[in-house]
């Protein structure tokens, strides 16, 4: 059993293998691992038995509107919260029970970018890898590969409290990134984000997935789909759904006036990443239709076979995704 | 205590880059240098026993000044919960945030050794009395830190915290004039729960070891208290 925090760096949980139970087996256990999980603010359940597991490499987004228990959840995570009922893990080792060691291997985003402001960027980025026991010399190449990924280098010198939103953002993911964590928490990350900086970050969390398992929440639909692998939703602090593949689900509107002898059916049955099709009553303009497709891809596959089969497309439009549709039947049943 | 070095070294640095520390520091030897002066004039005797008195009663009302910000400060600006998120622990967090508030303390009763130096050139002061008495001062400051830190653990608002820290330390040092009207043995155990029983003897000369022993219980119990509201959150 590991005590000393000093020796709870990635490095080291690595050597002592996949599991933290000790099993000699190396059987892998979920990066996250949530059993029955509750917490209680007075008569009020912020989060209410919920039951998860993430595995290694995924990207988890954790959706739910303002008040639905999401930061509740990842502040239990890293141990600012305790939990009502229920355990919680990281890479087994139990967030309560084993709680340094649980936090070495995260990686926190909090939902706020509230620093220190008198402090530089350099000297708060080496703050935290003290803090999170790297010796000297792993600090230094870790602060340069931070500074690179993040372009903060230009800012190392300035004081936090003088920097934009955005480049304060950026010093929490540096922050969080110091000692290769597996287990990245970011708990509402776009907000007060410009739409380029939104963008920005959406391509950080892409670049950043292989490297780590992500957990990231947002009231955003489309925040969530365009980078999660699994999506869970949380209404009243209750796990709706969790449920893989549907996030990068896309519905769409078509209306087209085929050419003369072409069967449109025979044409949707060539397109594998076409899931469903709905024919509508056609209109006097041409023939309408409700299909789902598989993945953005399967969309521009779709445009390509149209216009090679010389269709005229009055209509081509993106209706609720997938995700978005089942949000809000989710909530509806849920209010309901 | 992971993290326990970089945690002092960032609480230093902030009470010492902050102006709050230097006014409290300059208000305090002004205070000090006239209580000095006069007793000196009024006396002329080379005892700094009323000085070391009124040395004591000024750390009731300054300390709360120094620790109100520690943790309501870092609440306040959302950096407890990143703190919290790091493998350093609630004692390392807290220990570091006491001894920076200590060393302020330490500085600003250090500089008022130059009253024992001033009483040798010109006469012939009890240096007995005088080192306890400095260190009856430094353990009174380390229980009224350790009971600040904790109190501004439970609050967002630094006023709030400096005022109810000010409301503690004050009652610890006059619970036992309460104590006198309680009868037989509540007296007893009021009196000896008083700041002021236990720091009398170390202001004139006399170290017991159980006046040490109260003044590292009640820091030990401060500081449990605040590890505690730390790990409540």
């Amino acid at each position: 059993m590991l005590n000393n925090i000093g020796d709870v760096g990635p490095d080291v949980v690595s050597k002592v293998g996949a599991t933290a139970t000790g099993d000699s087996s190396m059987k892998v256990v979920p990066v996250v691992e949530l059993q029955g999980l509750s917490k209680a603010y007075g008569a009020h359940l912020a989060v209410d038995n919920v039951t998860l597991q993430i595995a290694e490499g995924e990207v988890f987004g954790l959706l739910g509107p303002n008040g639905s228990g999401k930061s509740t959840i990842l502040k239990m995570l890293v141990g600012g919260l305790t939990p009502s009922a229920g355990t919680l893990a990281i890479k087994g080792f139990d967030v309560c029970t084993h709680g340094p060691i649980a936090r070495a291997l995260v990686g926190y985003v909090p939902e706020e970018p509230t620093l220190y402001p008198q402090m530089q960027v350099a000297e708060f980025l080496r703050f935290m890898g003290r803090l999170k026991g790297l010796t000297s010399a792993r600090l230094r190449d870790a602060l340069d590969a931070v500074t690179s990924l993040l372009a903060l280098a230009a800012v190392q010198r300035t004081a936090i409290g003088k920097l934009s939103h955005g480049f304060r953002q950026r010093v929490l993911i540096a922050q969080a990134l110091l000692n290769a964590p597996p287990l990245l928490i970011l708990d509402e990350p776009t907000n007060g984000l410009d739409p380029s900086q939104i963008i920005e970050l959406r391509e950080l969390i892409i670049r950043l997935a292989p490297r780590h398992t992500i957990l990231l929440t947002s009231h955003i639909l489309t925040e969530i789909e365009q980078v999660a692998t699994r999506v869970g939703i949380l209404l009243a602090g209750r796990l709706l759904t969790d449920s893989a593949g549907e996030s990068a689900a896309l519905r769409i509107a078509l209306q087209v006036i085929p050419p003369v002898g072409l069967v449109l059916r025979d044409l949707f049955a060539a397109l594998p990443g076409l899931t469903t099709v709905q024919e509508l009553p056609p209109t006097a303009h041409g023939l309408k239709f409700e299909l789902q497709l598989g993945s953005t891809n399967a969309l521009q596959e779709l445009a390509q076979a149209l216009c090679r089969a010389r269709c005229v497309v009055l209509e081509l439009r993106p209706l609720h995704t997938g995700l978005e549709a089942r949000f809000l039947a989710l909530t509806a049943r849920a209010t309901q | 205590m992971n993290g326990f070095g970089a945690l002092l070294s960032k609480e230093l640095r902030a009470l010492f880059t902050a102006p709050i520390a230097y006014v409290v520091i300059a208000v305090y030897l002004l205070l000090m240098g006239y209580t000095f002066t006069a007793w000196l004039f009024v006396s002329q005797t080379a005892s700094l026993v009323r000085v070391l008195y009124q040395a004591a009663v000024l750390l009731l009302l300054f300390v709360p000044v120094i620790t109100m910000r520690t943790f309501a400060e870092e609440r306040r600006q959302g950096t407890l919960a990143l703190l919290l998120s790091t493998p350093a622990s609630e004692l390392a967090i807290v220990a570091a945030k006491f001894f920076a508030c200590l060393a302020v303390i330490v500085v600003m009763l250090g500089l008022t050794l130059v009253y024992p130096v001033v009483l040798q050139v010109f006469g012939q002061p009890d240096w007995g009395a005088v080192y306890s008495g400095y260190l009856g001062l430094t353990l009174l400051a380390a229980v009224l830190v350790a009971f600040g830190l904790w109190i501004s653990a439970l609050t967002t608002n630094q006023l709030v915290a400096a005022v109810l820290t000010l409301g503690l330390a004050i009652l610890l040092w006059v619970l036992d004039s309460l104590g006198n009207l309680l009868p037989d043995p509540f007296d007893v155990v009021v009196i000896n729960c008083s700041l002021l029983t236990h720091f009398t003897p170390l202001s004139i000369g006399v170290v017991y070891l159980s006046d040490v022993g109260y003044f590292v219980t009640l820091v030990c119990l401060g500081l449990f208290l605040c590890v505690r509201a730390l790990a409540r959150e």
